[in-house]
């Protein structure tokens, strides 16, 4: 089990953080932290979630997610990629 | 010229073809209904008798027509309503666009009467919802649902509209835009799926809904026939193909045939289109893939590598990606195994018998019906018998709960079905316990005068819950002896239906020498409660485990 972070750029509005952080719930993983700040774009914000799993988890996850309709781009840093 | 949210939400469902509906009304969708009063020419509301039955109906009739269902409930309790319909098509990728009434913005979020926050409660069973907030961006919200459910892989989107914002008034001139980002599908690369396909000797296709939503039985077909592949079916993808072609050897899966499992057993590649390896299609994940290469597509790359591991992913709409592949892709014959797969397709003829069983209670109703009859079906025994016995000859045929297996699901799929079906003659199987959970909707199958013929496998028990009893645990039948003392002829009478009360294969016959025009009719066939679907793979096992017979 490793340790990845996703980093989304995600639409600024209310619900947002619930569709993602339920999404996890949903699929049964945890969330080791989250950080949310809005971007110089008030209409954005950016996320970054931290948590464990194997590459086919971190491939399962980036692929959920990237299926949001609030979510505009995932990008998965890993041991590999970091 | 000034218009109201309403008048918006007439607009934009004319425009994204919405031309038949079903809902109910209430206190926070009163201004939607008011529109809908004066727009009878250009919008067929159905009255259904439950949200539920009206979303299951929007569900059937998308099944059939192939765009998206809407459906219209009141806030509070109409929306909580419809959770399970939208559930239901959710799970079997249906295009469906929910429209809910909630109460007026200064109300929100204090527990208002009749508030619930539904797009909270619907959020993990949706593509996406809306909750508007604004009159301005009514229409462009609006456009986005029947984009998004329809668009890729299909599925519900539910748009929660408070009442004051139906009242409220804008000017075209400031709608705004609702902008939409599609993640683009990857570059096709068919080289490594060319050259497993050409090493493989024993090839068998594995096919689902998503061939069907695609259209894309004659690629299948075709690809089918160049490399001398066996087509088994998801329940899902079942009607792709028809039941008489040689190369069809039916369902997989927990009760699918026993050619399919046979053949799955002996191959050594999976070509698998438009399918989620649901645990009810592949038994045991982790002895699936035994021996077998993968080559795995579908629309939405989260399914890759969800439940299986491919081999080589395909991410794409299936019928452009099959018509790609055949550009390339060369004739290849496996005399041999062409040979055995219709050995093991033989072996999956049952003898008919002149008593009433499922069988041929089946085949009798099957050879009344034509290529294009609508099937509806509920949950349970009578449901998987259908999918073994049932001829089906034409995509979209098919009305089946698959992912949620919702018991009650059947009536106002039927309803939806027959309605998208120019109201022509439409067949339901039920259960006992299953019609027993949406029979109500008997009312609305009667005021619009919907030629419905509803089969009611009536064995007096939950048979599927009970057959599991049976094999697994000890003949505990815990609940699901149903002691009822309903007459369902009666019943279909009461309601203003037709009813007959079957007990043999002549009465079978009889009843259906003609073919109710503008009338439900009720056929209460008794079935003894102790029919047994098999073949079965039990949970958690895998096709080595198939049980073929009762011991
Ligand atoms: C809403 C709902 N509740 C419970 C179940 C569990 N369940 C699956 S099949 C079944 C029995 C169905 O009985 P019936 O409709 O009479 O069909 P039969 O199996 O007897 O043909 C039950 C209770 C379900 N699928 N859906
Ligand atoms: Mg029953």
């Amino acid at each position: 089990m490793e340790r990845f972070i996703v980093e989304l750029v995600v639409a600024n509005h209310c619900g947002v953080l619930n569709r993602i952080t339920s999404l996890y719930a949903k699929r049964k993983y945890n969330i080791d932290s989250l950080t949310v700040h809005e971007t110089r774009d008030p209409t954005l914000s950016v996320m970054r979630i931290v948590s464990c799993g194997d590459s086919s988890i971190q491939q399962q996850m980036a692929r959920q997610l990237r299926k949001l309709f609030d979510v505009k781009t995932v990008v998965l840093l890993n041991n590999s990629t970091l | 010229m000034k218009k109201s949210g309403a008048a918006i939400v007439i607009e934009a469902l004319c425009r994204n073809g919405a031309d038949t509906v079903f809902g109910y009304p209430g206190g926070a969708v009163l201004p939607i209904y008011d529109e809908l009063y004066q727009n009878t020419h250009r919008i067929n509301h159905v009255l259904c008798a439950h949200e539920q039955n009206a979303a299951h109906a929007a569900d059937g009739y998308a099944r059939v027509t192939g765009k998206p269902g809407v459906v219209i409930a009141t806030s509070g309790p109409g929306a909580t309503n419809l959770v399970t319909g939208i559930a239901n098509a959710y799970l079997d990728s249906v295009p469906l666009v929910a429209i809910t009434g909630n109460v007026a913005v200064p109300l929100l979020g204090r527990d208002s009467f009749q508030e619930v926050d539904i797009t909270g409660i619907t959020q993990e069973i949706v593509k996406h919802n809306f909750a508007v907030s604004d009159v301005k961006d009514l229409n462009g919200i609006l456009d986005a649902a029947f984009k998004i459910a329809s668009s890729g892989r299909p599925g519900p989107v539910l748009v929660d509209i408070p009442k004051s914002i139906q009242t409220d008034v804008c000017e075209e001139s400031q709608y705004t835009l609702q902008e939409l980002f599609f993640n683009d599908l990857p570059e096709l690369d068919l080289t490594e799926t060319l050259s497993l396909i050409s090493s493989a000797e024993r090839p068998l296709i594995y096919s689902g809904g998503g061939v069907v939503s695609a259209g894309a039985s004659y690629e299948l077909l075709t690809l089918a026939k160049r490399i001398s592949a066996p087509v088994t079916f998801s329940m899902m993808g079942l009607t792709a193909l028809p039941a008489d072609e040689p190369l069809n050897l039916g369902m997989c899966g927990m009760h699918g045939t026993g050619s399919s499992a046979n053949v799955f057993s002996k191959c050594d590649l999976v070509i698998a289109l438009g399918v989620r390896f649901s645990d009810r299609a592949t038994g045991n994940t982790a002895k699936y893939k035994e021996g077998k290469k993968i080559i795995h597509v579908d629309i939405d790359c989260a399914e890759i590598n969800k439940n299986t591991s491919a081999d080589v992913e395909l991410c794409g709409n299936v019928k452009t990606v099959l018509q790609q592949l055949l550009q390339k892709l060369p004739r290849t014959a496996h005399p041999e195994w062409e040979k055995e797969c219709a050995e093991a397709k033989k072996l999956d003829d049952l003898p008919m018998s002149d008593k009433l069983v499922p069988v041929t209670l089946l085949r009798k109703v099957a050879s009344h019906c034509s290529a294009d009859t609508v099937v509806a079906t509920d949950v349970g025994q009578h449901q998987m018998w259908t999918m073994q016995y049932f001829p089906f000859r034409t995509p979209r045929t098919l009305l089946t709960s698959g992912g949620l297996g919702t018991m009650g699901f059947g009536l106002g799929a039927a309803i939806g079905g027959c309605i998208a079906n120019d109201r022509k003659p439409t067949v339901l199987f039920t259960g006992d316990g299953s019609f027993g959970m949406s029979l109500h909707e008997l009312a609305t199958a009667v005021s619009q005068k919907l030629p419905l013929v509803i089969v009611i496998f009536n064995n007096g028990v939950l048979g599927m819950v009970r057959q599991w009893q049976t094999m697994f645990y000890q003949k505990h039948y815990s609940h699901t002896t149903l002691n009822r003392k309903t007459d369902f002829v009666a019943l279909a009478k009461a309601f203003g239906a037709d009813g007959r009360k079957i007990t043999c294969l002549s009465e079978l016959e009889n009843a259906l020498q003609k073919l109710p025009v503008d009338t439900p009719l009720v056929l209460d066939c008794q079935l003894d409660m102790d029919e047994f679907v098999l073949p079965m793979i039990p949970p958690g096992g895998s096709v080595k485990d198939l049980i073929t017979q009762r011991n």
